[in-house]
C-alpha cells in the first residue's frame, strides 16, 4: 500500500512540523487582487497584555485599497472579529494614506503591501499552553480603474504563553508599521480658521525646525475638505499655512478639523501626524470640484522654450541637415558618393550637374514628405513629425532597405547586378538621374534619423503656416545636400581626400556595420510597436533577403537558372512573412499600452489631470521607441538613481506618454505644449505654471526643475 | 470699508453659487445630453415634475448591488407611477474599458427590467461635471421648481452586498416621499458611496 504509506508519512511530517513550530499558523487567502492574512507581532499571545495583530494585505501592483475616509469614492477596509470569550479587539490603526487619483477624482488609500494593526486584549485568566484561534471577516474594496469588492474569512491559530517571544517575521515589520503610524503633532501648535471656501490650517513650531517639505491634509470626516481640490502650502513667519479647499457638499455642523497631515520631510520627526483642532471662523460650501481650475493640459501659459523665430528655425534646420550627413544611417550611404569623388575625375560640368541633381532629389523628397504630413493633418489625422516611423510597415520596409544596403557594402552583391544589362548601362550613362535618385535615397535612409534627432524642431515647423513649414524643410534639404555640393564645386577640397586604393574597399565593408546596427535598432522599434512575433518575422524575412541576394549573385555570376528561381522564391517568402506587419496588428498594439517600468504610469490627459488635482507634482515624459534622443535621455538621466530618488523625495508622479505608435491623444497633448514631436519633458507644479525642460536632458536640469517645486 | 468688501464678496459668491452649485437648496444645474435613443434631453423640459438623476455604470459592483437586488428597478417603477422623471446617467468616457454605447445601455437596462424615463449617454461628462457626480451610484432629487432637494448616497449601507438593501435606510425614497408630500427633505445631503465615475 504505497499510497497509504506515503500519506501517513506526509501526515507525520506535517504533525511534526506543527509540533516543532512554536509559531502561529495563519492561512493566507488569495483573492484575485489581494493576498490577505492575519499575523501576530508575537509568536504567542500573552495573557493580560496588549497583543498586536495585523491584517496584512498584499495588493496587486497598481491596485489600491482604501483608508478610513476613502475620499471621492471607494470603501474603507473592515474587520469583523470572532474571538474567544474574554478577548477584545480594538479598532484598525490606520497607516497614513496616499492621495490616489481616479480621473479627476481623488481617493485616499494604499498601494503595495500594507499592515493594518489591531490591538487584541487577552484576558489575564486565559489558559496558557494550548493554541487559540482568532477569526476575522475582512472586507475590502480593491480598485485600479475598475473596482472589485473582495473579502476573506481569516483565521490565526496561535499559542497562549506568558513569555510571548517576538515573531521572527512579523515582529519587526509590525514594529516598523507602528513607528510609522501618524502621531499627535508634538512640539507644534495647530490652528484652523475657516475663511468662506477655504480653511487655513496654520502649523507653528516652538523653536527652529527643518522645513517639512510637501504637506497634505487627509480629513477623517467626509464632506469637509474636497478630496480633488488643490491644497497649497505657504511659509508664514515661524509656521506653515496649509490652505484647504472646503468640500462642495459640505457636511453639517462641522466644528472641528481632524485628520492626518503627511509631510514629505517630516513634521516633529514624523512623516505623518494627527491633528484635531477646533475650527474657528466660518466656512461655506466650496466650488464644484470638477469645474475647479485644476492644472489643465492646455498649456498656453507653459514656460515654453519653443518660441523659435523663423530665422532661428531656418538656421537650426540648415545646421541639422548638415549634421544628418554624419548620422549612422546616412553616412555609410553617402560615403559611397564620396568614394566616387575619389575615384572619378570627371569634367567639371558633369560634376556640377550631378551635384544639382542630387540636391534636387534631397530637397524635393523633404518637401514631398512635408506636404504628405500637411495633407494628412488637413484631412484630420492626428499626426506629428515622426509619423513615418509610427507605422510598423514603414519600420519593416526601412529595416529591409538598410539590410540590403548593408549587404551591398559587405560585398554580398552589387547593385548593378539587379538591373538587366541594357538598363544598367542606361543608368550608368544617365548619371544625372542616378544622382537625383541618390538624393531621394539619402532622404529615405535619413528618415529614421531626422525624426529622432530633430523631432521637436521639425514638429515646431509643422505647426506653422504651410509656407513656413516648407521653408524649414527646404532649409533642411539644403543643409543636407551642401557638403556634397561643396565638394563638387571646389575640386581643390577634393584633393585633400586620400588617394584611391585597396583601403576604399575596406572602408566600404566596414561602413556596412553602422547599417547593420540601424537594422538592429529598427527591429527593436518594431518589437515595441507590435510584439515579439513581429521581430521574429522581420528577422527571418531578412534571412530570406540575404539568401536571395546570395543566390542572385550566383546566378548572375554564371550559375544555373535554379539560383534565380530560388532568389525570386525567397523574395516572395520575405513578402509573405512581412505582410502581417504591414497590415498593422492593432490588437497587438493595444495590448502593450502599459509602460514596462512600474515607476511610470501610462499617459492619458485624464490621468494627468487627476494626478495634478491630487496636489502631486507630475512629470510627463513624451517619448517613442524610435526616438534616439528620448532613449538616451531615458537611460542616462531618467533612469539615473539620483534622479529617481529626487523624483521620489518630491513625491513626483511619473507619467510616460509613449508615441511609438500613433496616438491622437498624445498628439493633441503635444500640440497643447506647442510641440509636434518628441522628446518633450514637462513638470506640472502644484500652484505654478508647468515647466518645459530642454530636449537634451541632464540630471542637473531635472534637479533644478525639481528645486522649483 | 470692510463691510463693503464683505458685501461684494457675498454677492460674488452668491452669483457664482447660482450658476454652479450642485448642492441641495440651490437651483439644479441644467444640462442638455443625448439619451440612448439619440434624443436630446434637457433638464429644463421637466420643470413642474420631480426629477431623479441616478449616476450609473453597469460594470460597477455597487451599481450591480442595487440592480441585482432589484432595489433600483423598484424605485424607478414606484416613483415612475407617481409622475417622477427618472433619468439614469452614464458618464463613463468614451474610450474607457467600461464605456457602453447607447445600444449596450439600452440592452442592459432592458435586461435588468429597469424603468427609467431615459438613459443618458453622458460620454462628454456634461451632466457629470455639472453635478460633480463622484460615484456610481450617486443620486440627486430635483423638485418641480427646479431646486435640488437631495444629493448623495442611495442608502445608508455602504457596501457592495445586495442583501444590505433590505435593511438599509433608503435616502432617495425618503427624500422623494417627503418632497412629493410638499414637505422639506429632512436628510438633504449624504456622502455618496460606490465606484468612481469613469471620467
Amino acid at each position: 500500500m504505497p499510497f497509504r504509506v506515503l500519506f501517513s508519512c506526509r501526515a507525520l511530517l506535517l504533525a511534526t512540523l506543527i509540533a516543532l513550530s512554536p509559531l502561529a499558523l495563519a492561512q493566507a487567502v488569495r483573492t484575485p487582487n489581494v493576498e490577505a492574512e492575519l499575523v501576530s507581532e508575537r509568536a504567542a499571545l500573552v495573557p493580560g497584555e496588549r497583543n498586536t495583530l495585523a491584517l496584512r494585505l498584499k495588493i496587486r501592483e497598481r491596485w489600491h485599497t482604501y483608508w478610513r475616509n476613502p475620499g471621492d469614492s471607494g470603501l474603507p477596509t473592515t474587520l469583523d472579529w470572532k474571538l474567544p470569550a474574554g478577548f477584545a479587539a480594538g479598532d484598525i490603526q490606520w497607516p497614513a494614506p496616499k492621495a490616489l487619483p481616479a480621473g479627476p477624482l481623488v481617493n485616499y488609500g494604499y498601494e503595495g503591501e500594507i499592515l493594518h494593526l489591531v490591538d487584541v486584549e487577552v484576558p489575564a485568566a486565559a489558559a496558557t499552553g494550548g493554541p487559540v484561534t482568532l477569526a476575522a471577516r475582512a472586507d475590502w474594496l480593491v480598485c485600479e480603474d475598475v473596482c472589485i469588492p473582495e473579502g476573506a474569512d481569516l483565521t490565526l491559530t496561535i499559542p497562549v504563553d506568558a513569555r510571548g517571544a517576538p515573531h521572527p517575521t512579523w515582529s519587526s515589520r509590525i514594529a516598523a508599521t507602528r513607528a510609522a503610524l501618524p502621531k499627535p503633532l508634538d512640539g507644534w501648535s495647530a490652528k484652523a480658521i475657516g475663511e468662506a471656501q477655504k480653511i487655513r490650517l496654520t502649523l507653528t513650531a516652538r523653536g527652529a525646525v527643518e522645513a517639512p517639505g510637501a504637506l497634505r491634509f487627509f480629513p477623517y470626516q467626509e464632506g469637509v475638505v474636497e478630496p480633488s481640490g488643490v491644497q497649497t502650502v505657504a511659509r508664514d513667519g515661524e509656521g506653515y499655512v496649509l490652505t484647504l479647499p472646503v468640500a462642495h457638499q459640505l457636511a453639517r455642523n462641522v466644528s472641528r478639523l481632524a485628520g492626518v497631515i503627511t509631510a514629505a520631510n517630516g513634521l516633529a520627526g514624523a512623516k505623518a501626524v494627527t491633528i484635531d483642532v477646533p475650527l474657528a471662523g466660518s466656512i461655506t460650501p466650496g466650488p464644484k470640484p470638477l469645474d475647479a481650475p485644476a492644472p489643465k493640459l492646455d498649456l498656453g501659459a507653459a514656460a515654453s522654450t519653443s518660441s523659435l523665430s523663423l530665422v532661428a528655425a531656418l538656421a537650426l534646420a540648415f545646421g541639422g541637415g548638415m549634421l544628418l550627413n554624419l548620422m549612422p544611417c546616412v553616412f555609410p550611404v553617402l560615403s559611397l558618393k564620396l568614394l566616387g569623388f575619389v575615384e572619378h575625375h570627371d569634367a567639371r560640368r558633369t560634376m556640377h550637374r550631378e551635384a544639382v541633381a542630387y540636391s534636387g532629389g534631397v530637397i524635393l523628397s523633404f518637401v514631398l514628405l512635408a506636404l504628405a504630413l500637411i495633407a494628412l493633418r488637413a484631412a484630420g489625422e492626428q499626426l506629428g513629425w515622426g509619423f513615418q516611423l509610427q507605422s510598423p510597415a514603414v519600420i519593416a520596409a526601412l529595416a529591409v532597405l538598410f539590410f540590403v544596403l548593408a549587404l551591398n557594402l559587405s560585398g554580398v552583391f552589387e547593385f548593378g547586378m539587379f538591373a538587366p544589362a541594357s538598363l544598367a548601362s542606361v543608368t550608368v550613362r544617365n548619371r544625372t538621374l542616378d544622382a537625383f535618385l541618390s538624393g531621394v535615397l539619402a532622404v529615405i535612409v535619413a528618415s529614421p534619423c531626422t525624426a529622432p534627432f530633430m523631432g521637436a524642431a521639425l514638429g515646431y515647423a509643422i505647426a506653422q503656416p504651410v509656407g513656413v513649414t516648407l521653408a524649414v524643410f527646404v532649409a533642411l534639404g539644403i543643409g543636407m545636400a551642401l557638403p556634397y555640393v561643396l565638394l563638387a564645386w571646389f575640386p581643390g577640397w577634393r584633393r585633400r581626400l586620400p588617394r584611391p586604393g585597396a583601403w576604399m574597399e575596406r572602408v566600404k565593408q566596414f561602413l556596412a556595420f553602422p547599417l547593420y546596427a540601424t537594422v538592429a535598432w529598427l527591429a527593436w522599434v518594431l518589437g515595441a510597436q507590435l510584439d515579439n512575433d513581429a521581430v521574429l518575422r522581420l528577422a527571418i524575412g531578412l534571412v530570406f533577403v540575404a539568401f536571395a541576394a546570395w543566390a542572385w549573385r550566383l546566378f548572375r555570376g554564371g550559375g544555373a537558372s535554379a539560383w534565380a528561381f530560388a532568389a525570386v522564391v525567397s523574395i516572395f517568402g520575405t513578402a509573405l512573412l512581412l505582410a502581417p506587419i504591414a497590415t498593422g496588428n492593432a490588437a497587438a498594439a493595444q495590448r502593450s499600452a502599459k509602460p514596462a517600468d512600474a515607476a511610470w504610469q501610462a499617459f492619458s490627459p485624464v490621468a494627468v489631470e487627476g494626478l495634478a488635482r491630487s496636489g502631486r507634482p507630475v512629470f510627463v515624459d513624451f517619448t517613442a521607441a524610435w526616438c534616439v534622443t528620448c532613449q538616451v535621455n531615458k537611460r542616462l538621466v531618467l533612469n539615473n538613481d539620483d534622479v529617481r530618488q529626487a523624483f521620489a523625495a518630491k513625491n513626483v508622479a511619473l507619467v510616460r506618454a509613449d508615441w511609438t505608435r500613433r496616438d491622437p491623444e498624445i498628439t493633441r497633448a503635444l500640440a497643447a505644449l506647442g510641440r509636434n514631436g518628441v522628446p518633450v519633458y514637462v513638470l506640472y507644479r502644484p500652484g505654478k505654471e508647468p515647466l518645459l525642460l530642454p530636449e537634451v536632458l541632464q540630471p542637473g536640469l531635472v534637479h533644478d526643475a525639481l528645486a522649483t517645486l | 470699508m470692510n463691510a463693503i468688501r464683505a458685501l461684494v464678496l457675498a454677492a460674488v459668491t452668491l452669483a457664482g453659487g447660482v450658476v454652479t452649485a450642485a448642492v441641495p437648496g440651490s437651483p439644479a444645474p441644467d444640462f442638455s445630453v443625448n439619451d440612448a435613443s439619440g434624443r436630446t434631453v434637457k433638464l429644463a423640459e421637466f420643470r413642474g415634475r420631480h426629477v431623479v438623476l441616478e449616476w450609473t455604470n453597469p460594470d460597477c459592483p455597487f451599481v450591480r448591488k442595487h440592480y441585482d437586488s432589484r432595489n433600483m428597478q423598484s424605485l424607478q417603477k414606484e416613483f415612475g407611477a407617481k409622475d417622477v422623471v427618472w433619468l439614469s446617467v452614464n458618464s463613463t468616457r468614451r474610450g474607457h474599458d467600461e464605456f457602453k454605447s447607447a445600444e449596450q445601455m439600452t440592452r442592459w437596462m432592458r435586461e435588468q427590467g429597469g424603468a427609467p424615463a431615459a438613459v443618458l449617454i453622458d460620454d462628454a461628462s456634461t451632466a457629470g461635471r455639472a453635478y460633480a457626480a463622484r460615484t456610481t451610484p450617486h443620486m440627486f432629487v430635483i423638485d418641480p421648481s427646479g431646486r435640488l432637494v437631495y444629493a448623495g448616497a442611495i442608502d445608508d449601507k455602504r457596501s457592495a452586498n445586495p442583501a444590505d438593501t433590505k435593511t438599509a435606510r433608503n435616502y432617495v425614497r425618503a427624500a422623494l416621499t417627503e418632497s412629493l408630500a410638499g414637505k422639506p427633505v429632512t436628510e438633504a445631503a449624504t456622502t455618496p458611496y460606490g465606484c468612481s465615475v469613469k471620467y
